[in-house]
């Protein structure tokens, strides 16, 4: 990000999604990843209003980037955030009240959620109002899809259903463990682990490909 | 706890076959000389001895062949009469190349004239430690530091204590217990010689209590003797070492880093003081030593060895090695070189020479399994298997913080380590790396104090030259 | 002669104790309880004890070989943790219990953090905590014994350890509960290798002996509840005796505090981690939820321990006058 005017939309928008995964790789915002990421609707939801609130915010804090004061701007982005927080907040109690009963707080959480605020701070404020667009883009989706990932797992074991779906066999006992926190740990620590393996193994394949084409 | 003379940590190592149950009863031995002798000018600590002969000279038994290369070195004579056939590099037990005078015996034994002291109970310290020094004695425990410079006491320390070192805790060496018991009185006479010349009015001498006639032996020879007492020790390795030995003997911890003279003691092991006796008494060089041929050799026993004897010849007199041995070795098995040439010539500081097999070699390091048997065997009270970590992962700040520069090497840890890592060996790589890093630091700070310095001295002149 | 000879660095003779050596002595240490089981909760104990250790060398080396690692299933340490699991699992458990306990304890718990030495708490604890949380019904209920008066669904109403807490808390009597006799050889409800303390206690004299494990974990822990105990009963000495020979105090002290990577290494360090899992383990057992606290004190001081070896770490020899 040393010259990141030059970048065009797409890498920044992967960049939010794989190379800097905002879970895994940046590991942020992890009060939500460990607290509602027991069934893979969950996670979706939670995905989703989290991208909202970043893309809009990124949005608006890189339009006011030159006029908010550099002292004031933490209660700035706060203003910003939490005005599209309880905006979604009110638009889930009024459409998906039955999802909103079970995220619970943790929506109106997403006000404090570290991810939203490193973003402002070492993107947005910098960056012009598209780009800063799309890395909310992507930093949103990036945690939606890990969350997605870890609250399907999760869900997969401690309920043996997916998005609500009975995929383990009938006589599945349920692995009460994967619904409390520590499972919730547990199962990001071995994600975590699998993303970097993968990751590691892609990069060398690229090396290989790489030194086959100069030979 | 008190009452036994413990030091800290330690270990129990075990024998193989021929170790010192066995030796122990083995009387000491002459070894003729043979008909060459590899004479090193390098075989203790400090500077390599300068050759004062030439090739084709004729020397006689005793004869200076080499005399002292500065303070910290010591001379070296001549073990058989004969001609200087060659000075040429040779290897010693560590496997580097050192200057050699290589004598061809004729079988004579010619002595030089020997002088013995005229009056040894009224001997000076500085004409006792010339005498030493012209013998060219060194410390025989295995150490070779000059044995002149040990007694070099500065002006602001104090000789209070004579520490003998006669427990001899390395296994399957018996060479200083045959010594205790068959040259009792000599080694108290070299005692008393030293005790009259420094001043000192206490002398402890240390003994394993597993060599209960060794201790009787001394202590009927002490009999009437003011201020020399024997003191029996619990068997543990190793109780031979320095610090070790003093905290037994004396309560007085040396502090982390320090010489032991810290504690107005100097520790000499009975090998070096039973060289003094002959030095001053028969006005005898250093030019023998006892050695015991432990191990897997068919008659094991303990030699009385000209220096600069090839170790194939003593291997011959025990009636060779056995086919299953695998590394020989020089010294103790805890400390002591791994050789492979056995012409490699005996020197002042070979306490033993061993034939052990496989199972010396044949060990496959595992992981850590953090029992901390090693923090238990440490007599230091280091965390050898944490220093082990931190020098294997490079992180040489913190090895340095944890003390590695305080390790004495014994190989305790590595001998209790039930996942066989090599500790000392990682110690030894720590010790080296860290004292380059410290010099580094050193000389960097010097170079900016001397920066600093020069600016303040060119400063005031600016000062100066502003306001004129 | 001089062709076959090595060099080697010093020192050139090791002792004779090795890792694989070690983990040998807690498998016949181990012994005694397991057939103690067997004898007691039938040949399900058995078959428990057979897949949970055979999942767990399976594990290790199933592992390794997809690693590319050296395989050290030779060190019989996955067996040792094998054993300890299923000692820790009630005979009536389902199979798939041991096997998804094993997988837990080596994958999760000691191969991820880097094999032998490098797991910071016990791989079977810590797999008998995950199924514990996860199927209190199966990992709850403890079988009757089949010298014992048979239920219909071969359960137990109550553990010596339920009973016990009852005396504590004033309504009970001790006469009531399960005889001192009883406990001691194992004719009581419980997992299945916990049981029968003659047997521990056999195990753990052979570990002390053959300087396996340290005396000073495993007697600080009892001593510790003991005494707490007695302190807070009223010198109610049979409560606390058993007290001491009920739930699984004696395994957990003998065998999975002793644990050499999860344990300080000091000798005071030790000292202070026992009498930790000791504390512990009597507020659980007096005053929380949980009838038996043995498991998550002896996980929690696992956690504790590179804390307590920071500042237990001996002084070097001769550091300590220089300060003075």
């Amino acid at each position: 990000m040393a010259e990141p005017q030059k970048k065009s939309f797409l890498p920044v928008f992967l960049n939010g999604l794989i190379t800097e995964n905002p879970t895994f790789t940046l590991m942020l915002g992890m009060c939500p990843t460990l607290g509602v990421t027991t069934a893979a609707m969950n996670g979706v939801a939670m995905g989703l209003a989290t991208t909202f609130v970043l893309v809009f915010s990124n949005l608006i804090i890189s339009l006011l980037r030159n006029i908010i004061p550099d002292k004031v701007r933490i209660p700035a982005y706060i203003v910003v955030i939490a005005s599209f927080v309880t905006m979604i907040d009110l638009f889930m109690q009024a459409f998906l009240p039955e999802l909103r009963a079970v995220l619970g707080t943790y929506i109106q959480l997403i006000v404090v959620n570290c991810i939203i605020f490193a973003r402002a701070e070492s993107f947005a404020a910098k960056n012009p109002p598209l780009a800063s667009l799309a890395d909310g883009l992507g930093m949103g989706l990036g945690f939606t899809c890990s969350i997605t990932l870890l609250a399907a797992v999760r869900e997969i074991f401690g309920s043996g259903t997916c998005f609500g779906l009975q995929v383990m066999p009938a006589g599945y006992q349920p692995m009460a463990i994967m619904n409390m926190v520590p499972g919730g740990f547990i199962t990001l620590g071995v994600l975590m682990i699998l993303v970097n393996v993968i990751k590691r193994v892609a990069a060398r394949r690229s090396e290989e490909r790489k030194e086959e084409k100069l030979a | 706890m008190f009452a036994k003379r413990m030091f800290p940590g330690g270990i129990h190592p075990h024998e193989g076959r021929n170790g010192k149950k066995v030796n122990r009863a083995n009387p000491i031995q002459e070894l003729p000389a043979p008909q060459r002798l590899i004479v090193p000018l390098a075989q203790h600590i400090g500077a390599p001895a300068k050759a004062v002969v030439a090739k084709g000279d004729r020397v006689l038994m005793g004869q200076m062949i080499g005399e002292p290369g500065g303070f910290v070195s010591a001379a070296v004579h001549a073990p058989c009469s004969g001609r200087v056939a060659d000075i040429t590099l040779c290897k010693n037990f560590a496997g580097a190349e050192v200057p050699c005078i290589i004598i061809e015996n004729d079988f004579k034994d010619e002595w030089v004239e020997l002088h013995p002291a005229q009056r040894p109970e009224t001997l000076t310290a500085d004409e006792m430690r010339t005498i030493i020094r012209n013998a060219g004695i060194v410390g025989m425990g295995g150490a070779t530091f000059p044995t002149p410079v040990k007694l070099t006491i500065a002006k602001d320390k104090t000789f209070e204590k004579l520490v003998i070192n006669g427990a001899e805790c390395e296994p399957y060496l018996t060479a200083d217990h045959r010594l205790m018991l068959e040259k009792p009185g000599a080694i108290i006479d070299g005692i008393q010689l030293l005790m009259h010349a420094f001043g000192v009015s206490e002398a402890l001498v240390g003994v394993e209590e597993n060599k209960e006639d060794a201790i009787q032996a001394l202590r009927d020879a002490a009999r009437g003797v003011e201020g020399i007492s024997i003191r029996p020790l619990p068997v543990r390795y190793p109780q031979g070492g320095e610090k070790q030995l003093i905290y037994a003997l004396t309560r007085r911890v040396v502090p982390a880093g320090a010489l032991p003279i810290e504690t107005g003691c100097v520790v000499l092991n009975v090998g070096t003081v039973f060289a003094i006796h002959e030095a001053v008494r028969q006005g005898m060089p250093l030019i023998h030593r006892i050695t015991t041929v432990g191990g897997l050799v068919n008659n094991p026993g303990n030699y009385l060895v000209r220096i600069g004897t090839p170790v194939r010849a003593l291997l011959n007199a025990c009636g060779g090695i056995q086919p299953h041995v695998r590394t020989m070795i020089s010294g103790g098995p805890m400390m002591g070189t791994a050789f492979t040439d056995v012409d490699i010539p005996v020197t002042k500081g070979c306490s033993g020479i061993l034939a052990l097999d496989k199972s010396a070699i044949d060990v496959d390091e595992s992981a850590c399994i953090r029992c901390g048997r090693c923090l238990r065997a440490c007599p230091m009270h280091l965390q050898p298997a944490q220093m082990d970590r931190l020098i294997r992962a490079e992180r040489f700040d913190e090895v340095d913080k944890l003390g590695v520069l305080n390790c004495i090497e014994c190989g305790a840890c590595t001998y209790v380590c039930p996942a066989k890592r090599l500790l000392t060996q990682s110690f030894r790589a720590g010790k080296r790396i860290v004292n380059i890093r410290r010099k580094k630091v050193r000389d960097r700070e010097a170079a900016e104090r001397a920066a600093e310095e020069a600016k303040k001295q060119q400063a005031p002149a600016d000062g100066k030259g502003k306001e004129e | 002669m001089q062709k076959q000879l090595a060099i080697t660095s010093c020192p050139h003779i090791r002792s004779r104790k090795t890792t694989q050596r070690i983990m040998q002595d807690v498998c016949i240490a181990l012994a005694p309880a397991g057939i103690a089981g067997i004898v007691f909760f039938g040949a399900r104990a058995a078959a428990i004890i057979a897949v949970s250790v055979i999942t767990c060398v399976l594990t290790e080396l199933v592992y390794e070989k997809m690693m590319g690692q050296r395989v050290t299933i030779g060190d019989w340490s996955a067996v040792v943790t094998g054993l300890l699991l299923a000692y820790n699992i009630p005979a009536t458990a389902p199979l798939w219990i041991p096997m998804v306990g094993g997988v837990i304890a080596i994958l999760l718990v000691k191969m991820l953090f880097g094999g032998i030495g490098s797991n910071f708490m016990n791989p079977a604890l810590t797999a008998r905590a995950v199924l514990f949380v996860s199927w209190g019904g199966i990992m709850g209920s403890y079988p009757v014994t089949r010298f014992m008066e048979q239920t219909a669904d071969g359960l137990s109403g109550a553990t010596p350890l339920a009973e016990l807490a009852r005396v504590f808390a004033g309504q009970a009597t001790l006469a009531e509960g399960t005889g001192l006799w009883d406990l001691f050889i194992g004719n009581c409800p419980g997992v299945l290798g916990e049981t029968c303390k003659l047997a521990i206690l056999l195990g753990g004299v052979w570990l002390i002996l053959r300087d396996v494990a340290d005396w000073k974990i495993p007697v600080s822990m009892i001593g510790t509840v003991f005494v707490l105990y007695l302190l807070t009963s009223g010198f109610n000495f049979g409560l606390s005796l058993r007290e001491v020979l009920s739930g699984g105090l004696l395994l957990g002290a003998f065998f999975m505090a002793t644990d050499y990577a999860t344990s300080p290494q000091s000798n005071l360090g030790r000292v202070i981690f026992g009498v930790g899992c000791g504390l512990i383990v009597f507020v659980i057992r007096a005053y929380a939820n949980y009838p038996e606290g043995c498991s998550f004190a002896i996980l929690f001081m696992n956690v504790v321990t590179p804390l307590i070896d920071r500042y237990t770490m001996p002084k070097c020899f001769g550091e300590v006058k220089q300060h003075g």
